[in-house]
């Protein structure tokens, strides 16, 4: 059966990611670290980085990196601190002279913070502005810039929160912060587009590993019980979605944020 | 493993619209992904062929004529698909009829049967199918995915398309609203929220230029391609989107998210 638009790729075959490489800052954390997973899975060679210099950060993303080695990809894991656009510029820079290139950026640097508005200092609200939002730029602007300089194209997917699109108590700092990364996703996507680079992001809703919730239990947590999926979201959830991002096939899908979590942002 | 969430093998979707544009490739996508289909649309012989390109991939696949505005047609439609092949597992809702009633025209100029022709076409027929889809998934017990097509119009304003876009509002509140009441079977309810795709392939030179020149507008500079809406209904379809519920995926070329300014406008101020 011919398709009429040729020999395109519309089915399963759309998330085969052979040949594609990536870069996922963050990855010492759960979302990172099952995104990165999940790109090896289908087909990706995955550099893996840290998101600060703390040695059980390192250590978790020597791990991913091992794991995706016994899958059969290339894999190597690199450390960074977000906060040093200087620092991520130099990182990237290796990265894309040892994979050959970028194609594909995922973004997971997490920093929460839960303290009243009121108590919040100066050097608590840069910090987060600084891990969450500064972190994320920096990541963007060092690998647009690698994937301008490649001239074909690119995928960049940034991890956020639905703290971007809505509110808690005791959060502003983070939940300013994460709007900004939704917004700075629009940004990007409406700046680079034209050089077929993508921007999206992933809102991850209350998962197992979300600071601000504590315990993931419904039955102990009076806020998973609000989630219509009645129960916090497993890090592997985010994993397919950001392969279908990283694909060709979605070459139209840019500037969107996309909400993994559960329906708790329809419902409240 | 990532790629086994994506299988849809011993599934059965619903497909309408399928004839021809987004339900055809959404419907072919389905079937890739290992999905047995039922393709409807108002007239057969578009459907036939959606059918036979779909045994041609080695899956099983009907035609049922039907008109989406008539309840009872999409009770069928559900009734078909049990009667073939056992059960439903997705509705993809993808009916929907374009509407230029609000071009060059006064506002009073639109007629009631203009109006309930759009929402009917537009809106009612996605609450009759997942009405019909879901009663049949609840019984079966196993869960199931139902999916919408909005559309781009119902997120800004367009004047010569308000019927429509006012529809395809709806579809997205509806969206949400029976993802809520459907989650307690395991039921999950998303819609997608195209921009301008591109229904087939550019047949003449006047339809190549019109496609080139409306991209302009658009951060990634082209239209889409119906194809391209595939792999997206095989993610809300399948288990790849297992903690997804009640969402819409725009799929637009950017075009949501920019467009303050023409295409190619950037500011250069210093601090």
């Amino acid at each position: 059966m011919k398709n009429e638009w040729g020999d395109v790729r519309l089915g399963t075959d759309a998330w085969d990611l052979s040949g594609k490489r990536a870069l996922v800052i963050g990855a010492g954390a759960p979302a990172g670290r099952a995104i990165a997973l999940a790109l090896g899975e289908a087909g990706a060679d995955v550099t893996v980085s840290s998101a600060t210099t703390d040695g059980e950060d390192m250590m978790r993303v020597k791990r991913v990196a091992q794991e995706l080695t016994k899958m059969g990809r290339r894999s190597s894991a690199v450390g960074t601190d977000v906060t040093l656009g200087t620092g991520v510029q130099v990182m990237v820079r290796q990265v894309a002279k040892d994979m050959g290139g970028i194609d594909v950026l995922v973004n997971a640097p997490d920093l929460f913070l839960g303290k009243p508005a009121g108590d919040t200092t100066d050097i608590d609200f840069n910090r987060v502005m600084q891990v969450n939002l500064a972190g994320t730029f920096h990541g963007c602007r060092a690998v647009g810039r690698e994937m301008l300089k490649q001239e074909t194209g690119g995928r960049i997917i940034n991890i956020a929160s639905v703290l971007g699109e809505r509110a808690i108590a005791n959060a502003a700092a983070y939940c300013a912060a994460q709007a900004g990364i939704l917004n700075l996703t629009r940004a990007l996507a409406t700046e680079w587009g034209p050089k077929k680079i993508t921007v999206n992001a992933i809102a991850a809703g209350w998962m197992e590993y979300t600071a601000a919730i504590g315990n993931p239990d419904p039955a102990a947590n009076q806020t998973v019980r609000f989630v219509p999926m009645k129960r916090a979201g497993a890090a592997d959830e985010l994993g397919p979605l950001a392969v279908y991002l990283a694909s060709d096939s979605c070459g139209y899908i840019s500037g969107q944020v996309m909400f993994v979590d559960g329906g708790l942002t329809t419902h409240l | 493993m990532v790629l086994e969430r994506l299988k849809l093998d011993g599934k059965v979707a619903v497909v309408t619209g399928a004839g021809r544009g987004l339900g055809r490739q959404m419907a072919l996508a389905l079937a890739q992904a290992g999905a047995d289909v039922v393709c409807a649309a108002r007239t057969a012989e578009q459907i036939d062929r959606t059918s036979a390109d779909i045994a041609a991939l080695g899956r099983r696949a009907v035609a049922q004529p039907t008109d989406v505005r008539d309840s009872k047609q999409c009770d069928a439609l559900i009734q078909r698909a049990v009667d073939e092949f056992g059960g439903i597992d997705i509705m993809l809702s993808n009916a929907g009829i374009g509407d230029m009633r609000g071009a060059n025209a006064e506002l009073w100029d639109v007629n009631d049967d203009d109006w309930h022709d759009t929402l009917d076409v537009n809106l009612s027929s996605a609450f009759y199918c997942a009405r019909a889809a879901s009663k049949q998934m609840a019984a079966q017990g196993r869960g199931g995915t139902i999916i919408n097509l909005a559309s781009g119009t119902a997120m800004r304003a367009y004047p010569m398309s308000f019927g429509y876009g006012a529809a395809k509002a709806g579809v997205i509140a509806l969206t949400k609203s029976l993802s809520a009441m459907l989650i307690k079977h395991q039921i999950r309810v998303n819609c997608i929220i195209p921009g301008f795709v591109m229904q087939a392939p550019a047949q003449n030179e006047q339809a190549a230029i019109f496609s080139q020149t409306r991209g302009r507008y658009l951060p990634a500079q082209r239209l889409g391609e119906a194809w391209e809406l595939g792999p997206l209904a095989i993610f809300l379809a399948s288990d790849a989107s297992s903690y997804v519920t009640g969402q819409g995926f725009v799929i637009d070329g950017g075009g949501l998210a920019g467009g303050l300014a023409p295409m190619g406008f950037a500011p250069d101020v210093a601090l």
